[in-house]
């Protein structure tokens, strides 16, 4: 493993998550730039044919990394059984997905490791023979490229920013299984909480009209609701910052920590289009964005684009539709 | 018991430019500072805790130059008991090792029983200080925490963490313990008028973070830059009527409406 690109995979309940094969995307890319071996690493309890799988598809080198005290997940466990691995190994790259799991392991990964942590890419490139990472920064207004000074490097790639390819692997990558010890002592994982939110099927509605912070107050969400009620099968979504401000409940958020669509039609009212929000619904088949700054980063992934203020725009585009319709 | 809360002040949404050097930003007009909103759900939630159990205090901290004292006294204000002010020099950016650095530094022979951070800063949204403190000073960690509670006469805390998919994970984890706190946990209170008047005369504790302690750098930033403009979009003109008829017309032609 000295000097490759190692990935980490991510299970849930035995199963592969989507954002493992984007993971594997990026190391490929990051391969393209940098050439080196790729390498997957496994972790869990069971989680040999998962492993033998990835190895089958993807065609890297995978190490299943076995042990009772890794089911169910605790950072503290992973980090026991992963350290003295990789520090063995010596890794140029380590890729996690940027998710709530990779997130709560990585930056602990890289102290031990004495790596550098870069995380929520989006994207790299080669800059005069070496890599640099880049990542958004002010709700995507600004891109930050990003170059480690050490040896060995943790990332965490944004979800959404790479998409899985279908790669003939060419080759079947080799499996090799480890067994481990290590056990949580301070940490005891006690399994899955309530699910915190009552579902709402927003994955079925055509056209999704959704709030984010400049819409102002509770109050002016009536406006979004009324534009909705313009469109069969629509359905009202919003940011976590409306969500969290009480707006709107949490079956309605959309984005990295809430639920991904991709609707026909999408109409962002407010939203500044900060990636966590964004990797939710880019890829709608039709994007509207309005919102009065001219530089929100939401334009960028948007198909029309309406500077205006919502809270006049909105009841004007209310106004002319009934207009048109004919009368009954 | 001792909690300490890590908050960090950020640049309000106002217009933002890349400085002359494009390695950081500056504000278009006269900046306004703020708390970081994940750091106001984290020091509410300590204040809940210091609300319902006996013997707390409650220190808010921050690393920054001068001007991040204004959210300390913030912090004052909504109740912390101190407010210490790690100071650096200059503005510019400094990568979350550096911070965690300074941050386990200072709590590192306190014996603080739990930290709490919020999850992410609003400015670069890296995740990483909290995480980063916890390993420096050997503290278990949660992060993505919605829910927690002291358990075990205050030996461990129960926490609830927010995963994919609308699902939580729970985990006790014994004290000593950093977790980080997930936005939407609680409502962060109004400053209270005994508040608002202690801070105002109270000082902080103030320690110049010297360029001897400053850990070597991991990474640096290459440079800023704005994105691409897309390709794909198109801007619609005229007057709010007009592109609100243009809007309509198109939605039509797409059997969208």
């Amino acid at each position: 493993m000295d000097k490759k690109i190692v990935v980490i995979a991510e299970l849930f309940e035995g199963r592969i998550q989507p954002a493992t094969p984007e993971v594997i995307a990026f190391a490929r890319l990051l391969q393209g730039m940098d050439p080196r071996e790729l390498h997957m690493i496994v972790a869990g309890q069971g989680v040999e044919s998962a492993a033998r799988e990835l190895a089958f598809r993807s065609g890297f080198d995978v190490t299943a990394l076995e042990g009772e005290g890794l089911d169910p997940y605790s950072a503290e466990a992973f980090k026991e059984a992963l350290v003295p691995l990789l520090a063995d190994r010596k890794p140029k790259y380590i890729c996690l997905p940027h998710t709530a799991r990779g997130c709560d392991l990585a930056p602990g990964l890289a102290v031990a490791l004495d790596a550098a942590c870069i995380t929520a890419v989006e994207g790299l490139q080669e800059v005069e023979g070496s890599v640099t990472f880049l990542r958004s920064l002010f709700k995507g207004k600004v891109i930050m490229e990003v170059a480690s000074e050490t040896e060995t490097t943790v990332l965490t790639v944004l979800p959404g920013a790479f998409r899985k390819m279908d790669h003939a692997a060419g080759r079947e990558g080799d499996l090799e299984v480890l067994h481990t010890d290590c056990a949580p002592r301070r940490t005891k994982p006690l399994g899955p909480g309530a699910a915190g939110v009552e579902q709402l099927n927003l994955s079925e509605a055509e056209v999704i009209v959704s709030a984010g912070k400049g819409v102002g107050k509770e109050e002016n969400l009536e406006l979004i609701r009324q534009l909705a009620e313009l469109f069969p099968k629509a359905a009202i979504g919003g940011s976590r910052l409306v969500c969290d401000l009480g707006w709107l409940g949490y079956q309605h958020q959309i984005g990295i920590t809430g639920k991904t669509v991709s609707p026909r039609l999408y109409i962002a009212c407010g939203i500044s289009g900060a990636i966590q929000h964004v990797s939710g619904m880019q890829d709608s088949q039709c994007i509207v964005a309005i919102n009065k700054d001219p530089h929100a980063a939401i334009f960028r992934v948007a198909d029309y684009i309406i500077v205006d203020d919502l809270l006049t725009f909105i009841p004007l585009l209310i106004e002319t539709c009934r207009l048109s319709q004919p009368s009954p | 018991m001792k909690i300490l809360v890590c908050i960090k002040q950020v640049l309000d949404d106002i217009p933002i430019r890349l400085d002359e050097r494009n390695l950081w930003i500056e504000a278009e007009v006269s900046p306004i500072y703020r708390m970081n909103h994940f750091d106001e759900y984290a020091l509410e939630e300590a204040l809940r805790i210091r609300d319902t159990h006996a013997d707390v205090t409650i220190d808010v901290l921050s690393v920054g130059p001068v001007r991040v004292s204004q959210t300390l006294k913030k912090g004052l204000e909504m109740g912390a008991n101190e407010g210490i002010h790690i100071l650096i020099e200059g503005e510019g950016y400094r990568s979350p090792f550096e911070i965690a650095s300074l941050i386990a530094q200072y709590a590192r022979c306190r014996s603080y029983d739990l930290i709490l951070t919020g999850i992410m800063a609003e400015d670069d949204m890296q995740c990483q200080v909290g995480p980063l403190v916890a390993e420096l000073l050997e503290y278990p960690c949660a992060t993505a925490v919605i829910s927690e509670r002291l358990c075990r006469d205050e030996q461990a805390i129960y926490v609830e963490r927010e995963i994919e998919n609308g699902r939580r994970e729970t985990l006790e984890i014994t004290l000593p313990a950093l977790i980080t706190i997930q936005s939407g946990i609680n409502r962060p209170r109004y400053p209270a008028l005994s508040h608002v008047l202690r801070a105002k005369i109270q000082s902080l504790v103030v320690i110049a973070a010297g360029e001897s302690t400053r850990s070597k750098p991991r990474d640096r930033i290459v440079r800023l830059t704005y994105p691409q403009a897309s390709a794909k979009g198109i801007v619609l003109t005229g007057s709010p009527r007009e592109k609100a008829s243009e809007i309509l017309r198109i939605l039509h032609e797409k059997s969208l409406l």
